[in-house]
């Protein structure tokens, strides 16, 4: 299962809906949401746990391929994470536990962790899982060729052994904090399917072979990918036969579906969970709520390779200028936490010493000032050297997003700075914009992991295109920061440095935290065995646990 | 069976648009299409004298608000007036429209007078341009055509423009092929009129009334085509309103918040209605077959 991986996120709902069916750990402990609803639901007594049925979910964004290294996005992990095992991963309470493995020793001094595969396992083709696998999965990972985002977190690893096919050993120079956490989140690809290949081109990207409880039966492009259950699954069997994955690129029209009863989970937008569905009681009779507390926020980020951007002044001035509070009102619904700090509100590694940037547009005019901005020709745009302070801020088709970048613009406009808004489709977006770096101003959201290390963010080593410091950012303190995290393994003297970490950023003010949003999951009340209130790890933890009690099941054309 | 009749309307030219647009306006559909435009006009032109907000006040403690005595169409999901907004937004609908029009106007007017007049591979050339343009569907063409540019009003004017001359193109060949065999053209060449005199003082204004029915009726395609555009994110860009772009924001709750599609969607409509039948009406009027004109 995906755990500590950082993701770019395309819509902190789309990404709900998956992770509702896989991989909740992203969204640890969060609260249950309506009581009312939630209990009717987990009305279990009258329907035993039983096999079969199907789960239809639906997505917004199509994967770009079920390499979830290489693809590094939220619409790839959602499925991959029912196909692929990892060496470890998270139990309900967030703990690690063996996925692939029986169990890991960490040498006396802290570089070596050996791993112990669970014997007889299978590929869903039937060749058996070693060692060796193992390898090639850590070789391809970093591979300059594969241009892995997760590259990094592998590099650091010196040595590697496989002295039989059950036992793995990786050796780092120097104590590496989140080495544990970054197995848990690399996905083990079959060496007998990929050998020779080149991951980005090979038909496997499209056809994967898995070990984990489902595999791809069909991928029909542009509408589904269609997954059942793999009985050569590491992990025993799930209770649900088959998974379907819609691709619905409009929010609206899967909702509609979900109104239809044609699809059984999907992520809800603000107004849709606290407005539309309240009010309407056969919604209510028939929908589950559920709301997390997510492990991702919505930033507002520079292009701090472009003037005027790479002066501290203007992005604090800018911070300033923004009135978070008014964007987590009005396009949240409340349903949002202002933030300070790059983590999850109340985890250990946020730091509750920070405070975030208060709306305060006269500082924020007085900045501006500073950095030389006048409003010489009395137009209500600023200038500097006689250019008009004006930007374009570049978002994907994601109504909160959109609608955030309204908000901002008309603060920014009262501070003397033009904005134009560009709502682009994702994937446009992330190869014209993200990958080029040809932007001034993003807003997007980072689905973030449960370890502190976030490297691959903002170390300024990671600017390559695809890699995830897009923005450009680099200062030498934060990469320092980042580098000691890694390698400190007391929890409390890492602690202090990601607080650090999280003081530093915020008065460079690179990005501006917009908001840490909750995870709001509607679910069929059909879908039985979702434990309520959600551990730690959310609602998706069990999910191969989840059952579709016979009556409930829609009326199904078989296809076998 | 009108050959005179059309023969001495051609000879009084621009005079004669007046009495069409007379004759037009006693049709009640055309009448009723030229009471909606004007209307229509009069309430954008006048938008910022009559709109109750201002369209882009957002007040989040006010989203989605039904239509009240405060708000007449409800509010957005911004909680920006729907109403002061959808009177911003006809502005920007029938400038789109106008421009729109007039630039695919001229450049119609420029080729089919072209390949009219010279002929020969000039005109084969031309025509074999505008089959070309007419192969590839006009909607997607402008698709690929923004997703390249940034979507902006004046692109999007201007994109609209550079793709839809080809049916006045057309129209205005056929017109000048059959005047430039009539005696009065070939008079004025025997007297010795240079080719640009002919176009523009014989051809041309002879030409007028096809012209302007098709410009009416291209008006309401423009209109759609940015009502569309918008409404794919492509067009007019927030926070300007435009019809299309309030109707995609209504489009997320549309079984909730029913005025946010609604009313763009009418306005919409009826604008569209209104062109289409003050173009019908004029070309009813027009046409000396119809029975109404003669």
């Amino acid at each position: 299962m995906i755990s500590r991986q950082l993701k770019l996120v395309k819509k902190a709902l789309s990404k709900r809906v998956s992770v509702a069916i896989v991989s909740m750990l992203l969204l640890a402990c969060g609260e249950s949401s309506g009581n009312k609803q939630t209990s009717m639901l987990n009305d279990n007594k009258h329907y035993l746990p039983e096999s079969g049925g199907t789960l239809i979910n639906a997505m917004t964004g199509e994967p770009s391929g079920l390499i979830s290294m290489i693809a590094g996005e939220s619409a790839s992990s959602a499925i991959t994470s029912n196909i692929f095992n990892s060496l470890l991963k998270y139990d309900k309470n967030l703990e690690l536990e063996g996925d692939l493995v029986t169990n890991w020793q960490i040498s006396a001094d802290q570089k070596t962790i050996t791993f112990k595969l669970k014997p007889n396992l299978l590929w869903a083709d039937g060749k058996p899982i070693t060692s060796a696998d193992v390898l090639f999965t850590w070789q391809a990972v970093i591979d300059e060729k594969t241009a892995s985002p997760y590259a990094s977190d592998f590099q650091l690893v010196k040595k590697t052994e496989t002295p039989d096919p059950l036992t793995f050993s990786v050796t780092y120079d120097q104590a590496y904090a989140p080495a544990l956490d970054s197995w848990a989140g690399l996905q083990i690809l079959p060496e007998h399917l990929l050998q020779g290949q080149d991951l980005h081109t090979a038909a496997f990207v499209r056809n994967p072979v898995g070990s984990h409880y489902y595999k791809l039966d069909s991928w029909a492009h542009g509408e589904n990918l269609k997954l059942s259950r793999n009985a050569h699954s590491v992990l025993g069997q799930a209770k649900i036969d088959r998974l379907i994955t819609r691709i619905i690129p409009d929010n609206s029209a899967q909702f509609l579906e979900l109104m239809a009863d044609n699809i059984d989970a999907m992520g809800l937008d603000p107004i849709k969970y606290s407005r539309i569905i309240p009010a309407r009681p056969e919604l209510q009779q028939k929908l589950a709520l559920y709301k997390e507390l997510g492990n991702s926020y919505t930033y507002m980020g520079f292009n701090l390779k472009h003037k005027p951007f790479d002066d501290v002044r203007v992005r604090r001035a800018i911070n300033y200028a923004i009135d978070k509070q008014e964007l987590i009102d009005g396009v949240y619904l409340g349903l949002g936490i202002n933030i300070a700090s790059p983590y999850k509100p109340g985890t250990r590694w946020s730091n509750p010493a920070l405070t975030p940037y208060p709306y305060d547009p006269t500082k924020a005019k007085a900045l501006l000032k500073e950095a030389g901005f006048t409003d010489s020709n009395n137009d209500g745009i600023l200038e500097r050297d006689g250019k008009p302070f004006a930007f374009e801020i570049v978002t994907n088709q994601n109504k909160e997003r959109e609608k955030s970048a309204v908000l901002i613009q008309r603060r920014l406009k009262e501070v003397g700075i033009d904005v134009k808004i560009r709502a682009i489709e994702w994937a446009s977006f992330i190869s014209r914009f993200i990958k080029t770096g040809d932007f001034d101003v993003v807003v997007l959201g980072w689905g973030l992991g449960l370890d502190p290390d976030q490297y691959n963010i903002w170390h300024s080593s990671q600017q390559a295109p695809g890699q995830f410091n897009f923005i450009g950012y680099n200062n030498p303190t934060v990469d320092q920061l980042l580098e000691q995290g890694r390698l400190e393994l007391n929890p409390d003297k890492r602690m202090k440095i990601y607080h650090e970490f999280a003081r530093v950023l915020l008065e460079d003010s690179p990005i501006v935290y917009l908001s840490a949003g909750y995870g709001l999951t509607a679910i069929n009340k059909r879908v039985k065995g979702i434990d309520d209130p959600a551990p730690p790890a959310g609602i998706g933890h069990n999910s191969q646990e989840w059952y579709i009690p016979a009556p409930l099941r829609r009326n199904e054309i078989s296809t076998h | 069976m009108g050959r005179s009749a059309r023969t001495t309307r051609r000879g009084k030219g621009l005079k004669l648009n007046n009495n069409l647009f007379k004759k037009a306006l006693s049709n009640p559909l055309a009448l009723a299409g030229f009471i909606i435009i004007v209307l229509v006009f009069l309430l954008s032109m006048l938008s910022p004298l009559i709109a109750p907000y201002d369209p882009n006040d957002i007040n989040v403690k006010a989203i989605l608000l039904e239509p009240t005595a405060q708000h007449w169409m409800g509010t957005d999901g911004l909680g920006r007036d729907v109403l002061s907004r959808m009177l911003h937004g006809g502005r920007i609908s029938l400038l789109v429209g106008l421009v729109a029009v007039g630039i695919s106007t001229a450049i119609g007017i420029l080729l089919g007078a072209i390949a009219g007049f010279y002929r020969g591979w000039v005109d084969t050339f031309i025509m074999r341009l505008v089959d070309v343009m007419l192969s590839i569907p006009s909607f997607f063409l402008i698709l690929a055509v923004i997703a390249f540019l940034t979507p902006s009003i004046i692109n999007i004017m201007i994109v609209i423009g550079l793709t839809s001359w080809m049916g006045v193109t057309r129209l205005v060949r056929a017109e000048f092929l059959s005047l430039s065999e009539r005696e009065f053209v070939t008079a004025s060449r025997t007297l010795g009129a240079k080719d640009v005199r002919l176009i523009f003082t014989h051809l041309l204004p002879n030409s007028l009334t096809p012209i302007i029915v098709s410009a009416v009726l291209g008006v309401a395609g423009a209109v759609l085509m940015e009502s569309g555009l918008s409404f794919l994110g492509l067009g007019v860009q927030a926070p300007q309103a435009s019809w299309g772009n309030i109707l995609t924001d209504g489009k997320d709750y549309i079984q909730f918040a029913w005025w946010l599609s609604l009313f763009p969607g009418l306005a919409i409509l009826i604008t569209v209605l209104g062109y289409n039948l003050l173009g019908e009406g004029l070309r009813d009027a027009l046409d000396p077959r119809s029975g109404h004109g003669n």
